[in-house]
């Protein structure tokens, strides 16, 4: 297995593409999730969201990281619907903003513009730990990233602990009681069912990981 | 006058039918040109969504109107999606997002948009939207469709709120807050009743803070808004209209309170019955507040006194008693299992209900600035942000409810600290409020003043108005705080109980108990251990023994000295200081604080109770004396000029004399049924005419003494033809000085004048006095001169033959009087009467009594 240490421009793509792959497999289960507690679209609007995105991007793909995510933020936003369009959008549009004008980053670069990525969703959500949202998979899944690099560890070791510790914090939402969204209208019956957010974002740290061993 | 701009209007939903037709709604409702809305709903291929790309080109479209833009959302994404839209809007026109109901939020808005409003106003106006419907539902408002008569009968002139198709227009009113002490806990909380009682969503503004809900006393209380400070009022749902000119002319009264200088006129502020939906009309809201002249709010005093102040007269030697509240801090780290929060804020709902419950009833057993002071608390206690906010710390945060009480309130004071002056002092009733909540919670005892066997000196580092309600005047010699101002409640209420007081003392509360004090509250001194010498200068109840009678001169001239009682809780106290019955038993506590005259058969209770202390003593009732500085709603008039000039005493039986027949029958039906001897007198008697028809009255009742108060120079001038008329008269000093020298008694700049010493007010008593022995009528003094060991001689020599007064002062005028001679009394009378001013007199009645 030959890992590499940076990711570049055709890792990004294919990083955006692994994850479509993942929610239009997993279309129905977050679907299902979602119907526990929300309003049954998340997988839907999710597969829909990345479709529009692979299309625009497979059309004329964007020169830099900047560029490309900004595309992917904007049609996210336009094309998804629920809340994950300014959630994951406004994920994107900043992630590209703090990776800049390149075209390649490596684990510490990458880190950085997911942390950009994460602060957006907590600017914009106003979740916090224990919300039962994306933030949850999000978070921990960031931290081990960021242990992982401060450690020496090799950007696949690296983000293999950020996909570890956001599936970790997906499982941990089952027991939450929501307090953002729609699902917070549900009070306490929206314990014992995953976060749908939670677990698409464990989906995108799954897909960051495939690429960056790959 | 049509207005230049308009507010636009975005609509963000899911879903595009559901923001067409709630759209279509609101603009039924405007009758001429409605305001600019655009929609930003679903998604482009028609299915649920938002798009805040979408969201971000409708803004630009509803920025047309030039008025800024309102956006309202349904839910979840439309929020993100709004918010977002934000970041997408280059060169940004004004935009609000509000937390509005959707629908209704939408129709208020569009409503008001229509006619022209700014944009905080529509934003206001959709934020109350829910309220109607709120209330429809939880059954609390008044029935809006009840016949008119109720409520628009006796409501002032108002201008009508506008109605489009059925749904009551918002109102919107300025008014300047014009009493010195500001919108602090008291007037909070009439307000905060007002708007409750009333069914309407209204928020109060300042120009540098708020909106808050004014239904809340505490939010109210946190707008600090101070003398000159200019309160936007604007309010929707049913009664709005009436309920903010009501509000206005609250504010605009000073709630009855001292005027700041330069805000004594008429109130500045003036309703403004906005919204008409035509478009055509839309002259609509206020103007903002000029920004420099009325908008600054008064700069807060500071609170910290670097040295004791005394607020309450008197000196007095006694031992201390510390009293140390607080309840100890609620663990932070506590939480409450999720199964458990349900129970867990029922228990706090109950609690603070509870402790509400139990301060109200106590403001109901007590009267005057006691009772109001206690309503304020009890309002902080009720008050429905606190619960909601308290509430949603233990739902959300599984805070325990003690915990989330103290963090609630602890926020409150830190904001009544943060905004000074009066409203700082206030923290002391908030903590007192937290105290009580957790105390209850914990089930355990209330904290409160300590018990003790003999008489004290209470020491604390601050009073709640609570602690001095149960306070026994004839326990508590005095009181020292290490807090509060000369306006807190220590202060206030010491000076009504007539206990020494003195605040800012710091470092009280570490003195041992038990050990002794002298207290000063008129200089603010205060010495730990005084020697003997000191000890000696008290004239404070514990270093006199009780008054033991018969009341007489050295040379065996009777004077009857009588307690004054203005409650039944001086009953006990007039007992035990040896008073020889009461010359001046004053009746208003059984009629303020009331809307409409207690019953007959009230007065009648309340009256045994003081009659059966005094049996086979005299007891002379003084008639009603309402008016001036004791307005009641159902007697006298709110808008004299000059209330003390005004319709007061006697004279409000002109108006309405059932009131003074059914007393004067009550005071009958009470005297055949107790002991005492019962004589009445009428106040404020000022011609031969008006004693004469008392007389008569007061005969026919069935009553056989009958006197009256002299207090007006046009009756002592006439005293001759007054004393044919009746039994007996009785000087009222403090208005006697007050009328006779034309200087308002409450005034402290010209307390010199309203001075019983002055020689003109001696020689009216002496016309008095000398009217009484030409007809053989008994003259009593029942005014604060009767009290003054120095001057009792000499209303003794001007012919006086009863000196009544408040019970502590009667063993020191018997000790006096019993020392010196009538002859004397009467050289010290004809010296002081020839002197030139009060000092003079002084000296003149000393020296005639040394001689």
């Amino acid at each position: 297995m030959s890992t590499t240490d940076t990711l570049t421009m055709p890792a990004f793509t294919a990083w955006l593409a692994a994850f479509r792959d993942r929610v239009t497999e997993q279309r129905s289960y977050l679907t299902e999730l979602d119907s526990a507690i929300g309003d049954a679209d998340h997988g839907a609007n999710m597969a829909r969201g990345m479709a529009a995105v692979m299309e625009k991007v497979e059309a004329a793909a964007p020169p830099t990281a900047d560029e490309l995510f900004k595309t992917v933020g904007m049609t996210l936003v336009t094309s998804v619907g629920g809340a994950s369009g300014p959630l994951y959008g406004t994920f994107f549009l900043r992630f590209g903003m703090a990776a800049g004008a390149v075209t390649e980053c490596d684990a510490a670069a990458l880190s950085t513009a997911l942390r950009a990525g994460l602060d957006g969703v907590v600017a914009r959500g106003k979740a916090e730990a224990g919300d039962k949202t994306m933030f949850d998979a999000l978070a921990p899944a960031l931290e081990a990233m960021d242990a992982a690099v401060a450690s020496g560890a090799s950007l696949a070791e690296a983000t293999a602990a950020a996909r570890d510790a956001a599936a970790a914090g997906r499982d941990a939402t089952e027991p939450l009681v929501a307090r953002k969204g729609r699902a917070s209208y549900l009070g306490e019956r929206s314990a014992g069912h995953l976060d749908p957010g939670a677990t698409s974002a464990a989906l995108l740290m799954e897909a960051l990981a495939e690429v960056a061993a790959s | 006058m049509s207005a230049p701009t308009r507010v636009g209007i975005v609509a963000v939903s899911h879903s595009r039918p559901l923001a067409e037709a709630a759209t279509a709604l609101a603009l039924e409702m405007v009758a001429g040109d409605p305001p600019p809305i655009a929609i930003a709903a679903g998604t482009d291929d028609g299915r649920t969504g938002t798009d805040a790309v979408r969201v971000a080109e409708a803004i630009g479209e509803a920025a047309a109107g030039g008025g800024g833009v309102l956006v309202l959302m349904d839910l979840g994404s439309a929020v993100l999606s709004a918010e977002m839209a934000l970041e997408f809007v280059a060169d940004p026109p004004p935009v609000r997002l509000v937390a509005a109901p959707f629908v209704e939020g939408l129709l208020a808005a569009v409503v008001r948009a229509a006619g022209g409003a700014d944009l905080d106003t529509v934003a206001i106006e959709a934020l109350g939207a829910l309220r109607p419907k709120r209330e429809q539902l939880d059954d609390a408002a008044p029935d809006d469709a009840a016949p008119p008569a109720s409520g628009a009968a006796d409501a002032p002139p108002t201008p009508s709120a506008p109605v489009a198709d059925g749904m009551p227009a918002p109102a919107i009113a300025e008014a300047t807050v014009r009493n010195v002490a500001g919108l602090h806990a008291r007037p909070a909380a009439d307000l905060a009743q007002l708007v409750m009682a009333s069914g309407a969503a209204i928020t109060f503004a300042t120009p540098s803070r708020g909106p808050v809900d004014a239904s809340s006393p505490i939010g109210i209380a946190t707008l600090g808004a101070g003398p000159g400070t200019v309160v936007r009022i604007a309010g929707s749902g049913p009664q709005a209209a009436a309920t903010v000119e009501a509000l206005r002319a609250l504010i605009d009264s000073g709630f009855g309170e001292e005027l700041a200088p330069g805000l004594e006129g008429e109130g500045a502020g003036a309703a403004t019955g906005a919204g008409e939906a035509s478009g055509a009309s839309a002259a609509a809201v206020a103007a903002p507040a000029t920004p420099a002249a009325a908008a600054t709010p008064a700069p807060a005093r500071p609170t910290s006194t670097a040295k004791p102040i005394g607020v309450s007269g008197g000196r007095v030697v006694g031992p201390i008693a510390v009293l140390v509240h607080a309840a100890d801090e609620p663990d932070a780290a506590a939480r409450v299992p999720e199964a458990e929060r349900a129970d867990a804020r029922a228990r706090l709902r109950e609690a603070m209900l509870a402790i509400a419950g139990e301060l109200q009833q106590r403001a109901d057993r007590v009267s005057g600035q006691r009772r109001d002071v206690l309503r304020a608390t009890a309002a902080i206690a009720a008050d429905p942000a606190l619960h909601r906010a308290a509430e949603a710390l233990v739902r959300d945060d599984g805070l325990t409810p003690e915990r989330a009480v103290w963090v609630e309130l602890e926020r409150t004071v830190a904001q009544y600290r943060e905004l000074g002056g009066r409203m700082a002092e206030r923290a002391t009733d908030l903590r007192d409020v937290r105290d009580r909540i957790i105390a209850r919670l914990r089930g355990v005892e209330p904290p409160g003043v300590p018990e003790r066997e003999h008489p004290f000196v209470l020491v604390a580092d601050d009073l709640a108005p609570v602690d001095t309600v149960g306070l026994d005047p004839d326990r508590c010699l005095a009181i020292v705080t290490e807090q509060g101002g000369p306006t807190s409640h220590t202060a206030i209420l010491a000076r009504e109980l007539g206990i020494p007081a003195i605040v800012g003392a710091t470092g009280a509360t570490a003195l041992a108990d038990g050990t002794v004090v002298l207290v000063d509250g008129d200089t603010g001194e205060l010495v730990e251990r005084p020697d003997e010498r000191a000890q000696a200068t008290a004239t404070g109840v514990i270093t006199l023994p009780p008054f033991v009678g018969p009341g007489q001169t050295a040379d065996g001239h009777r004077v009857v000295l009588g307690a004054n009682v203005g409650a039944p809780r001086d009953i006990r106290r007039a007992v035990e200081r040896g008073a020889e019955g009461v010359g001046l038993f004053r009746t208003e506590f059984c009629f303020l604080d009331r809307v409409t005259a207690p019953s007959v058969d009230d007065q009648v209770a309340a009256y045994r109770e003081v009659f059966a202390a005094f049996p086979g003593q005299t007891v002379v009732v003084r008639t009603l004396d309402a008016g001036s500085d004791k307005p009641l709603p159902f007697l006298t008039a709110l808008d004299e000029p000059n209330p003390a000039l005004g319709v007061r005493g006697y004279r409000t039986a002109r108006r309405d004399p059932a009131v003074l027949d059914d007393q004067l029958r009550a005071i009958a039906i009470a005297a055949a049924a107790e002991r005492a001897d019962v004589e009445v007198m009428a106040p404020m008697i000022a011609t031969v005419g008006e004693a004469v028809e008392f007389a008569a009255r007061a005969r026919a009742a069935g009553l056989e003494r009958v006197g009256l108060t002299i207090e007006t120079p046009s009756a002592a001038l006439v005293a001759d033809e007054l004393c044919a008329a009746v039994d007996f008269v009785s000087i009222g000093t403090n208005d006697l000085s007050q009328y006779t020298m034309a200087a308002d008694r409450m005034s402290g700049e010209l307390a010199s004048l309203a001075d019983a010493w002055q020689p003109a007010v001696l020689r009216s008593i002496r016309l008095i006095g000398e009217a009484g022995a030409r007809t053989g009528t008994p003259v009593g003094v029942c005014g604060e001169a009767a009290a003054d060991p120095a001057l009792a001689p000499v209303l003794v020599g001007l012919g006086a033959s009863s000196l009544s007064m408040a019970a502590r002062g009667i063993t020191a005028v018997g000790a006096v009087l019993s020392s010196v001679t009538l002859a004397q009394c009467r050289a010290a009378a004809e010296a002081a009467c020839a002197a030139v001013d009060p000092a003079a007199a002084r000296a003149a009645a000393r020296e005639a009594l040394a001689r």
